[in-house]
């Protein structure tokens, strides 16, 4: 652990401001990913925690403030050219095309069809074997907590070292959230995760830093385990009690 | 009225009423109907007075259409069908049934007042509930129907040659009322007259309808639908309610352009390119500001008649080569591509350009 | 309305629309009258799935579209002119070669609105993404652009269009008149039907296009440049516009530079009715106007008009968004 914080961090978000129209949304985000670890974003609803995630994503263009990918600056890219960096992405809707099938929706989300990207994908598909079972189906007919997983494993079938993913468990029930953290418990090994997450079960089960944002501002920051005892903290910026 | 007791909203109001008179525009306002009263008078080539009367007609029915794409946020394509109909009527009734009096000129305008009210709440209710994009779509095809409509039913509509038609009155062309202040008064005079006196209530009430309470939950509408209907509007009855009040408008105009023309056919008076015509009108002068269509409906009308002549002088100097003789007769080509250019760099149209820059300064 | 229901409604009212008629008209008039019915569907849909599609995907509305069919109509003209100057195939009296210069024709006329459709995208469209209104307003500009450029290039007038000489005329099959140029031209729309759909579903390129038909922003945020298929689409759709209207000529024997504006109404309508965004949509709808229109307008002449908008309004009232959904 304590060697882990001491390397560098993969992904540098330094004074982010972001414009939604005139709405000021973004008023200084700056947080930090490290290898091998999971990212929780907290707060409350409104507090700017997707705006960040599309704004890493290239979605929405920063007006302040510089994101790093190793060291390279991706704040002013286009989204396509920010994806084949290496960075996959879970919006809150799920995103997923409802009238392709499970195996075009792989497809889709596939740099290139070759061995290696195959190969991922039979590893994925061992992790989530629901997919398999409804490969040629149509993404529209699978059942909550399987388009999760779909939305989840699309990216994963390329090289992708970081992962933004927003509030997957939204609208799942307890047994179903716990089968994800399990498969994303299975991921974290290969990839860095940034996670939005409402549901504090599932951002403490996984998260190892976290960061709260306030108003478009990152207000705080650590370590899962020193979150989940402060019962003051969880109160004041999530609205959690007990 | 105690100013102190009043509430905020009541101050503001009172503070708008006030200031009307008291503004710049006010005057200019005032002097721009002056130029339109007394335009006969300034300019005795009978042209000029056609341009000047149709910028007017055109006014009124492009401000018709803004109030329906500016300040209510409707896109409609049909909305010259109105017009259409207006003309029509005046043209069945005076023209292919010979009913040439007052009374049934008034019964003409009224009746296709009536149906253009009605046909757009009909079409209000079938569509406004469906995609903007689908309304702009629907009622395009509604107004080509129309026009192919009027082309077919020769017995009634003359067909693609139109009907020509004569006056009652004083309105006939041929009426002599005798000299009045200098010049001849013909029915043309009188149409002239009469025309503008319409157009100008039109306009006026118009305005009105825009800063009255309606019009201002229409503009909320177009700002932020779902507040309104959180706010509990049922903005869709507004819609239909402008929709209606902008085509009664245009029927009225329509009436006004046949009764100055003493003609109709469906390629004057129901055209897509008299509905495209409008739509130029309404960028070049601005959506949202009702006077914008007078700039818009000057542009056009004076770059119609104006560039014409500037193409026969350009072709003039031009060899008699075909190609080059057809490049500088299209002028309608270089117009679209100024019109392509004033979207792309006057989004808000010329008025509503200069709008902004006032305002901008004005917070400075 | 359940699923269930969205099935059966477009089968049965083209069912419906296929069966009527036969209560009011001879068997064999009714074929004749089926078969040009089909053969305008088939234009139809040439015309009007390059506009759903474009708005399906690029969520653009494209008025210019008829200007782009017009567009078609003369350069396939001028090919025609052209090519048969030089090798005479199209006056031969040999089916082959008329067929030759027909394709070729037609060919290049995709092909070089194909390239129209790229410079408009990038020069006029780019600039008014997100907004439907300042679409209409600047397709509306291009398409007056484009109108009074072939009003340039070729001159005002109406021109007759060159029919290759087997093309015209009919058979005369157990006493029902059969034409030849429906039947050619419902062979060639079936062929570039087939060929759209296969490339839809069946390639990897037309499997991102559909998904950007879903979601364009999910597409990008994979990796793909949106953009340039932005174009493409774009440009397909408006070669398809184009062979439609070198297809639409040779129907009407000429060509005109407004003809645009006559048949974008149609089309448009039968995106409407069909479902914008929707491929599967655009060939019912457009083979309900062409059948309806052809019926009717052999029962009750100048009712012709009046059935397709009929046709609207009653679809409309139905399904609000077209028969079927976006994407199938």
């Amino acid at each position: 652990m304590e060697a882990d914080l001491v390397a560098e961090p993969i992904l540098k978000v330094e004074g982010i401001h972001t414009f939604i129209g005139k709405h000021h949304v973004l008023q200084g985000v700056s947080f930090d990913v490290y290898p091998g670890r999971v990212t929780v974003l907290l707060g409350r609803n409104g507090a700017g925690k997707t705006t960040t995630l599309r704004s890493i994503m290239g979605l929405l263009s920063p007006s302040q403030g510089i994101i790093l990918l190793r060291n390279q600056a991706i704040q002013n890219m286009r989204s396509f050219d920010i994806a084949r960096l290496g960075i996959g992405f879970v919006p809150e809707d799920r995103g997923l095309f409802n009238l392709l099938t499970v195996e075009e929706n792989f497809r889709v989300a596939m740099f290139q069809e070759d061995k290696s990207t195959q190969q991922r994908l039979e590893t994925i598909l061992e992790i989530f074997p629901d997919l398999k079972r409804f490969w040629k189906a149509k993404a529209g007919i699978l059942s909550g907590g399987q388009k999760q997983m779909l939305a989840i494993a699309r990216p994963l079938v390329n090289n992708n070292e970081l992962l933004l993913i927003d509030e997957p468990s939204k609208g799942l029930a307890p047994i179903v959230i716990d089968h994800l953290i399990d498969a994303i418990q299975k991921l974290q090994k290969q990839t860095m995760i940034i996670l939005v997450e409402q549901n504090f079960y599932m951002a403490s089960s996984l998260g190892n830093d976290f960061y709260i944002f306030d108003d478009g501002r990152t207000v705080h920051k650590g370590q899962m385990e020193e979150l989940v005892a402060n019962e003051e903290m969880k109160k004041r910026y999530l609205g959690i009690s007990g | 009225m105690n100013k102190d007791s009043l509430n905020p909203v009541q101050r503001f109001r009172l503070k708008e009423k006030e200031g009307r008179f008291r503004s710049p525009y006010f005057f200019l306002k005032v002097l721009l109907l002056a130029f339109f009263v007394f335009t006969p008078y300034l300019f005795h080539s009978f042209q000029i007075v056609d341009v000047v009367l149709k910028i007017i007609i055109f006014s009124t029915l492009v401000a018709s259409y803004d109030i329906i794409l500016g300040y209510t946020g409707i896109v409609s394509l049909g909305h010259v069908m109105y017009f259409g109909i207006g003309s029509y009527f005046v043209g069945i009734f005076m023209g292919k049934l010979g009913l040439i009096s007052y009374g049934y000129l008034a019964l003409a305008i009224l009746i296709a007042v009536l149906i253009s009210g009605v046909l757009s709440v009909l079409i209000g209710f079938f569509s406004l509930r469906i995609r903007a994009i689908f309304f702009a779509m629907v009622t395009l095809a509604f107004m080509e129907f129309t026009f192919i409509l009027a082309s077919q039913l020769r017995f009634i509509t003359g067909g693609d040659d139109g009907i020509s038609f004569n006056l009652p009155g004083i309105m006939a062309i041929g009426y002599r009322l005798g000299r009045f202040l200098g010049i001849e008064f013909t029915g043309r005079m009188t149409n002239y007259y009469l025309i503008l006196l319409v157009s100008l209530i039109l306009f006026l009430l118009m305005v009105r309808f825009v800063h009255s309470p309606v019009g201002r939950v229409l503009q909320s509408i177009r700002d932020n639908e779902q507040r309104s209907v959180a706010l509990g509007y049922r903005t869709y009855l507004f819609q239909v309610m402008a929709s209606s009040f902008a085509s009664c408008v245009a029927a009225m105009t329509g009436g006004c352009y046949a009764i100055w023309v003493c003609y109709v056919s469906p390629s004057s008076s129901l055209s897509v390119s008299i509905m495209l015509d409008v739509l130029l009108m309404v960028i070049v002068g601005g959506m949202g500001t009702l006077y914008g269509g007078i700039l818009g409906a000057a542009f056009l009308m004076i770059t119609g008649a104006f560039l014409p002549k500037l193409q026969v002088l350009v072709a003039a100097l031009l060899p008699g080569v075909p190609f080059a003789v057809r490049l500088s007769e299209r002028w309608l080509f270089y117009f679209g591509l100024l019109f392509i250019l004033i979207v792309y760099f006057f989004p808000k149209g010329m008025v509503g350009t200069a709008q902004e820059i006032i305002s901008r300064r004005k917070g400075e | 309305m359940n699923p269930k229901s969205r099935q059966w409604l477009p089968k049965s009212a083209v069912i419906a629309i296929f069966l009527l008629p036969l209560l009011l008209i001879s068997p064999k008039t009714y074929v004749t009258l089926t078969i040009s019915g089909i053969a305008m569907g088939m234009l139809l849909f040439l015309v009007a799935s390059g506009f759903s599609l474009i708005f399906g995907f690029l969520s653009v509305l494209n008025l210019a579209h008829g200007a782009l069919f017009a567009w078609g109509a003369y350069i396939s003209f001028s090919a025609f002119s052209f090519i048969n100057q030089w090798t005479g195939w199209g006056g031969s009296n040999s089916i082959f070669s008329n067929i030759l210069i027909f394709l070729l024709a037609l060919v290049a006329a995709g092909i070089g609105v194909a390239i129209l459709g790229v410079v408009t995208e990038r020069l006029v469209i780019r600039p008014v993404y997100g907004s439907h209104l300042f679409q209409i307003f600047i397709t509306v500009g291009a398409m007056t652009v484009m109108e009074e450029l072939i009003r340039i290039v070729w001159g005002p007038n109406d021109e007759p269009m060159p029919v290759p000489v087997s093309f015209i005329g009919s058979w005369d099959i157990f006493d029902v008149v059969v034409s030849k140029y429906p039947l050619i031209a419902i062979v060639i729309g079936l062929i570039l039907y087939l060929i759209v759909f296969t490339i839809l579903r069946r390639t990897r390129l037309g499997m991102i296009v559909r998904a950007g038909v879903e979601n364009p922003e999910m597409v990008q945020v994979m990796g793909h440049n949106i953009y340039r298929y932005f174009t493409g689409v774009f440009a397909a759709g408006s070669a398809l516009a184009a062979i439609g209207g070198g297809m639409w000529a040779t129907f009407v024997k000429s060509i005109n530079p407004a003809m645009g504006g006559e048949v974008i109404v149609f089309a448009l309508i039968v995106a409407i009715i069909g479902g914008l965004g929707s491929m599967t949509g655009s060939v019912v709808g457009a083979l309900m106007v062409g059948l309806s229109y052809n019926y009717v307008a052999y029962l009750i002449p100048k009712g012709a008009l009046g059935i397709t908008m009929l046709l609207l309004v009653i679809i409309l009232s139905i399904r609000p968004t077209g028969l079927f959904p976006e994407g199938t």
